[in-house]
């Protein structure tokens, strides 16, 4: 694996076009920009709608939650783990939202800070647990989940309440006419991810999950780097669920619940390895807007909403399964 | 665990593995059971009403769909696994087993008929994770949704029809005196427990999920007993849907969410290894009927439901944490 990751950065600078191809289609990102693009251009052929500035900030609302969610599962996935603790995140952050809305943008502000305090909380007590405890992921994130869902029911035992109004109505609007905030804001946890890249806490964070032996013995703090990992997920759960709350306008304690799967199918539709050591964060968000598409494309293809779990399932399996391919592709890439 | 050690040091080091095992998990399945003594008499305090014979026939009822799911679940943790699809199927067996009531000849070809669906679809979870190297926690997630969707596809969002009479006679009828749901109870408990503990079947199970890799070596054909686990989970789930049917008389598209985190929890608490390849089904009931017991004293002081969760996600994570440390003590006696 820490093979593969060596073969990947020395092939980057080839100017050479089969080069570039192959980085291209053994990358995940580059295989699900293209499905990406394919699928934009199915939908935009059945709904001309998708082409005006309208249609295009309604696709941005929509991928923006799990989009970020995402991004922060793929932190978590690269280190060689599994954070299940998402659903709780975004259930806990949209309910806090929706009962103690606080109104303009200094509120919006104390909002964010709320939600981004309790994914990095819960992060913390994953990290803990997984890092120093050595609890199996799986296990201790199923707990944390479950304790996070709870909470949620604790503040609100039904659906209901309402998200502040500035959040709501600002951050789905356009600035300059044509460029969703929602756009903007994962945007920028992209440009986060490319700075935080080239740092040696985020090449730790591959070592460990590619070869967590070899990594501690190269003197990488491992216990540091999953603790790392499972905070900016955790922050990144957070944001998630404010955004969700911008977009929905209302509290639903059961509101995460659905981003457990969809947030796994994301990573590895985006070509994140679910074996760790591989993949980036980048791909993890193409793979969320691609799953979000997917779900328009079908309703407006005159797929029954009743059916949408089952493309959702099968799209999440095929991923996989395809993700693995690709990586397979790629090590033997390397090798040659 | 402080009582396993002095004794495991008297004994020779190969063998004080095999023992501090089966004594902490002797010790961890009574505590259990004791625990939920414990409390049983404890919520004489809360509600007088609480505590009596009735009460206690009560929650062995209310435990039933619990402990019929869990035996499932515990199969599948023990091969390494995790069976997230358990929502959906206990759906699945309930909507099935109405909708197609009546319309189906006898029950006694109904229920046969749907409990093998299920176990079919339970296989197709273990072919991705034998064969397609998927993690088993996502295919069955995924499993589950599309189950889920294919349901509310199939019954057009709402359930009709009845449960089949012998589900409603087993959750609503006596048997001398006593109710036959806990006569059912006692003889699957007492058929599962052999299944797993005292089977040529139920060791296969136990050296896959302790070692994959060395159970291929002795021998085994790995693929069977993997699928076996999650073809019966399935199954189980299915039961448990058809159960709750008789007992509610009528399905609902959100019927089995509540039981698939409970049914991880009982497993959990009840001693097993997360990671495969330790535990016993004894351990599972036991966790399974003080989820229960805690769950009714909740409602009964007047608690929200929501606590009910945490402190189901806080037993979990208390529990693997009790775990891990045992492990730590016999790491060290084996040293």
């Amino acid at each position: 694996m820490s093979a593969n990751l060596n073969a990947a950065r020395v092939t980057a600078p080839g100017s050479n076009l089969a080069v570039v191809m192959r980085r291209v289609l053994t990358d995940g990102a580059g295989v699900v920009a293209i499905l990406y693009v394919v699928l934009f251009a199915l939908y935009a052929l059945w709904d001309r709608s998708a082409l005006t500035a309208s249609g295009v900030t309604n696709l941005s609302n929509n991928a923006a939650p799990l989009a970020l969610a995402a991004a922060g599962e793929s932190l978590v996935v690269i280190s060689k783990g599994f954070d299940l603790s998402v659903s709780g995140v975004v259930s806990l952050s949209n309910v806090l939202m929706a009962t103690y809305p606080l109104e303009g943008p200094g509120g919006a502000l104390v909002s964010l800070m709320i939600c981004l305090a309790v994914g990095g909380a819960i992060g913390v007590i994953n990290g803990v647990l997984v890092a120093i405890l050595r609890l199996q992921s799986i296990a201790a994130t199923l707990g944390t989940m479950i304790m996070g869902q709870g909470l949620a029911l604790v503040i609100m035992d039904a659906p209901g309440g309402t998200v502040a109004d500035w959040v709501s109505y600002t951050l789905t609007d356009v600035i300059f006419g044509v460029i969703p905030i929602s756009g903007l804001i994962v945007l920028a946890v992209i440009a986060l991810w490319l700075v935080f890249r080239r740092t040696d806490t985020c090449i730790g964070l591959f070592a460990v999950g590619a070869d967590e032996t070899a990594a501690s013995l190269s003197g990488i703090s491992v216990a540091r780097a999953r603790v790392t990992a499972f905070v900016g997920a955790g922050l990144l759960y957070g944001l998630a669920g404010f955004m969700l709350s911008a977009q929905t306008a209302t509290g639903n304690p059961t509101a995460g619940t659905p981003f457990l799967m969809l947030t796994f199918a994301a990573v590895a539709l985006g070509g994140v390895s679910l074996t760790g050591g591989r993949g980036s964060l980048v791909g993890a968000v193409i793979g969320a807007a691609t799953l979000m598409l997917l779900q328009k494309v079908l309703f407006s293809g005159g797929v029954s909403s009743f059916y949408t779990g089952i493309f959702q399932g099968v799209v999440m399996v095929l991923a996989i399964i395809f993700g693995s391919l690709i990586l397979r592709l790629a090590s033997t890439g390397a090798r040659a | 665990m402080t009582g396993t050690r002095p004794s495991a040091a008297l004994q020779a080091p190969a063998d004080t593995r095999r023992i501090g095992r089966i004594r902490s998990e002797t010790i961890s399945t009574a505590a259990i059971f004791v625990l939920t003594i414990i409390l049983i008499f404890a919520s004489r305090f809360v509600s007088p009403a609480l505590g009596s014979w009735d009460q206690v026939d009560t929650i062995i009822t209310l435990a039933s769909f619990l402990i019929v799911v869990a035996f499932g679940q515990g199969l599948v943790i023990l091969v390494g696994g995790l069976d997230l699809s358990i929502a959906s199927m206990i759906t699945l067996g309930g909507v099935l087993s109405t909708t197609w009531n009546g319309s189906f000849g006898s029950e006694w070809a109904l229920i046969p008929a749907v409990l093998v669906i299920c176990a079919c679809i339970g296989a197709l979870n273990a072919v991705g994770v034998i064969w397609l190297n998927i993690p088993p926690f996502i295919i069955t997630m995924a499993m589950g949704i599309i189950v889920a969707s294919a349901a509310l596809g199939y019954t057009s969002g709402t359930p009709r029809g009845a449960a089949p009479d012998a589900f409603l006679a087993l959750m609503k009828g006596s048997i001398g005196g006593l109710s036959a749901v806990l006569i059912f109870v006692l003889v699957f408990a007492l058929l599962a427990w052999t299944l797993q503990s005292a089977t040529a079947f139920g060791r296969r199970l136990y050296a896959v999920g302790a070692n994959r890799e060395a159970a291929r070596i002795a021998g085994i054909a790995t693929w069977r007993p993997i699928m076996a686990a999650y073809a019966l989970s399935a199954a189980c789930a299915g039961f448990a849907g058809m159960m709750l049917v008789g007992y509610a008389n009528g399905a609902t598209l959100r019927m089995g969410d509540s039981y698939l985190l409970p049914s991880i929890a009982s497993v959990v608490i009840g001693g097993s290894s997360i990671l495969g390849g330790r535990g016993s089904f004894a351990g599972s009931v036991g966790g399974a009927i003080l989820l229960t017991t805690l769950g009714t004293v909740i409602a009964a002081l007047g608690m929200q439901q929501g606590w009910r969760t945490v402190i189901e996600g806080a037993i979990i994570v208390g529990a693997l944490l009790l775990l891990r440390e045992d492990l730590i003590v016999k790491l060290r006696s084996v040293r």
